[in-house]
């Protein structure tokens, strides 16, 4: 039986995520004056859970690409066709913000519950 | 792990230079002893700060990455320029800059673009301080895991 549960690896993903996402936005608002900056989207959610699609498939021929095995890891992405302002720059502060204020609320639930898993962990071991 | 608290102060320097450039705009509205051209005075140019995002790691395989993932690393000023547009000219007979017409040519500095560009510091200025913030709590939050 393994000592952690993959619900402590699932936290941990989350963290990351999270981190990724505050890295981002901080990129984001600290390019908020810089002309044709286009604003970046960090993307990590696809990696939580057992979400991925695993397809049954098969490969017939080397040059074939793979289906399901390896699956994206977190990733952030350009719209390119966004401006919000004159010189070419696309961050919407208000929007950034508000991601952050959302960002920081989820990485303290996760926070929160990795705690918790801990806890239970010890008290497991403290055998009371 | 402190990339996202080095962008935030990266961008906090950067602001700071902005608010201290428009400072210099403002202090030198009336220079008319800017810079010696050809043995005439020519008056205060007005200076602007460029920037552009910064790409750390100078390496191919950074680049390769960067180009493939468009990762940035905060802002970086990229150099100061001056605003090339044409000085105001004043009819000032008196002044010792003035030319034969009694004309004085003054800096191409308008308080106002430069009252802008100091609330625009200012804005972005306090909203990286905000994300320093959050992030700061964010990773002191972390330290807390295991802790209870």
């Amino acid at each position: 039986m393994a000592l952690f549960s993959s619900t402590i690896d699932q936290l941990h993903n989350g963290l990351d995520g999270a981190e990724l996402r505050q890295n981002t936005i901080a990129n984001n608002i600290a390019n908020a004056d810089t002309p044709n900056y286009k604003a970046r989207k960090a993307s990590f959610e696809h990696m939580l859970g057992d979400a991925r699609q695993q397809f049954d498939s098969q490969k017939t021929d080397g040059r074939h690409v793979d289906f399901g095995e390896g699956h994206r890891e977190a990733y952030t992405s350009v719209d390119r066709s966004r401006s919000y302002n004159h010189n070419g720059n696309s961050v919407d502060m208000d929007k950034e913000m508000a991601e952050m204020a959302n960002n920081q609320i989820y990485q303290s639930a996760l926070v929160d519950r990795m705690d918790g898993q801990f806890g239970n962990l010890k008290t497991a071991l403290g055998g009371q | 792990m402190f990339d996202g608290m080095n962008a935030t102060a990266s961008a906090l320097t950067a602001q700071r230079l902005r608010m201290d450039t428009a400072s210099g705009n403002m202090a030198n509205a009336s220079a008319t002893r800017g810079r010696m051209v050809d043995g005439e005075w020519e008056p205060y140019r007005r200076k602007m700060v460029t920037m552009a995002p910064q790409e750390n790691r100078p390496s191919f395989a950074s680049h390769l990455q960067n180009a493939e993932r468009e990762n940035t690393e905060g802002v970086q000023v990229t150099g100061i320029v001056e605003d090339q547009t044409p000085f105001q000219t004043m009819h000032q007979p008196g002044h010792p800059d003035a030319d034969e017409d009694g004309n004085v040519e003054l800096p191409n500095v308008d308080p106002l673009k430069e009252m802008v560009d100091v609330m625009g510091a200012t804005r972005s200025y306090e909203a990286n301080v905000t994300v320093f913030d959050a992030h700061k709590a964010m990773k002191m939050n972390a330290m807390e895991i295991g802790r209870g």
